[in-house]
């Protein structure tokens, strides 16, 4: 039987078919932390997996997962920002933009800093009641160099397809290694520090004057909103249909960045018992752990926040008598977290319990 | 942007090794690795230049 090759040649050649999008979480299904989080004023991995929010002072904001998604295209969720206190007239510095941070030993075939560099093409649904120009932008991290270009937001709440090719990069090589190589940005507000230059269209070393030219500010009126879904990055002049993943392995993927004990939909902090990590600790012992292995080997050692069951509160976990013990961690690798309480007795044999999350975000 | 973090204190094992930061950021305790490629080691790092901004070492 003969085998058909499917896909767009443009990119198969590159990467082949599978895997070919270097943004995870592109489709907005995995949200581990919350799915809606308020009264953001700074950055961070504020809701949606992957998808960082890099700030300084444009507004204050809601971040959450919608179920609004473009007709027919495949998805069920997008990410949301809703603006909920306004900055009408930003200062200089102001800034606003969402960031993906690209691990360089998953770029290599891009062949950047060589006469063979790779052109990408970013392509993504976007809506929003704010019209206008908007600025995309790809950062090589290693190297201190960048490219943007617009693109226009034309009619107002409707979704769009936006397309964007950027050119491949003679100049610099990507580390091959765990840590970030590539950022891609959508803007949503610049102040003058970062619009007062002439667009970066191609690749030059780093000029914030450059950066974000004729970036409209989202940040200017609470009635603000801007939905984006079906993010995604792949070598070649074209962009392929959106390359929807099971809902498994885009868990998994994020999961090299993000894990949680809590149960999917369940946001860390909330009260809840459901699967919580515990160990039997004989009465006569002033000392108990245990090891919590991740679902996968993270992207280097994680930062460890402990929950209390009961509570929510952080730094605790519990008995199985509801007493509050307090706890650390004694040994954190790529793959296994040591948690214990240390020279905390108990008057009776009981297990104790939390929760955790581990965070080896780029 | 450089974080903003309530304390950084050292922490050390039951053998009086430093192991981990424990780290006070918007209410929360988290305990950072000493790895290079950890983010908010890294942060820690950077945080730590800043003039009035100290790690508290309790000692082993």
């Amino acid at each position: 039987m003969a085998i058909t090759r499917i896909g767009n040649p443009a990119i198969a050649d590159v990467r082949g078919v599978n895997f070919r999008n270097i943004i995870i979480n592109g489709d907005m299904s995995i949200s581990q932390r919350s799915t809606s989080a308020s009264s953001i004023t700074s950055s961070g991995y504020h809701a949606l997996d992957r998808h960082r929010l890099a700030i300084s002072s444009l507004g204050t904001w809601t971040i959450s997962q919608s179920t609004d998604v473009p007709t027919g295209q495949g998805f069920g969720k997008s990410m949301k920002f809703d603006c909920t206190t306004a900055d009408a007239s930003p200062s200089a510095g102001d800034v606003m933009w969402v960031q993906h941070r690209i691990e360089g030993q998953n770029l290599q075939y891009l062949k950047k800093g060589t006469s063979s560099a790779e052109k990408t093409t970013l392509s993504f649904w976007v809506k929003s009641n704010k019209t206008g120009t908007y600025i995309a932008e790809l950062e090589d991290t290693d190297n201190s160099r960048h490219i943007a270009k617009s693109y226009t937001i034309s009619s107002s709440d409707t979704w769009e397809k936006k397309t964007i090719t950027f050119d491949g990069d003679t100049t610099g090589t990507l580390t091959n290694d765990n840590n970030t190589s590539l950022e891609s940005h959508l803007y949503l507000g610049a102040g003058t520090n970062y619009t007062s230059g002439t667009l970066a269209t191609s690749w030059a070393s780093n000029t914030d004057a450059n950066r974000a030219v004729g970036q409209v500010n989202l940040a200017d009126s609470t009635s603000n909103e801007w939905y984006v879904t079906g993010i995604q990055l792949e070598a070649g002049s074209q962009a392929s249909d959106f390359e929807l993943l099971p809902f498994d392995v885009n868990l998994k993927r994020c999961q090299r960045y993000f894990y949680t004990t809590y149960d999917v939909g369940t946001a860390p902090g909330t009260q809840s018992n459901d699967d919580v990590p515990q160990v039997f600790a004989p009465a006569t012992n002033s000392y108990f752990g245990f090891i919590i292995y991740y679902s996968s080997p993270m992207r280097d050692a994680p930062t460890i926040v402990i929950y209390n069951p009961n509570t929510g509160a952080t730094g605790s976990g519990t008995t199985d008598g509801n007493a509050d013990k307090s706890m650390n961690t004694f040994k954190i690798s790529e793959k296994m977290v040591h948690v214990a309480a240390n020279n905390t007795s108990i008057s009776s044999s009981a297990s104790i319990k939390c929760h955790i999350t581990a965070s080896a975000e780029l | 942007m450089n974080r903003d973090f309530t304390s950084v204190t050292k922490f050390y094992d039951r053998e009086g090794d430093f192991i981990n930061y424990l780290v006070v950021e918007n209410g929360i305790t988290s305990q950072v690795p000493l790895k290079e490629g950890n983010t908010d080691y890294q942060a820690i790092q950077e945080w730590a230049k800043i003039e009035g901004n100290n790690i508290i070492d309790p000692g082993a």
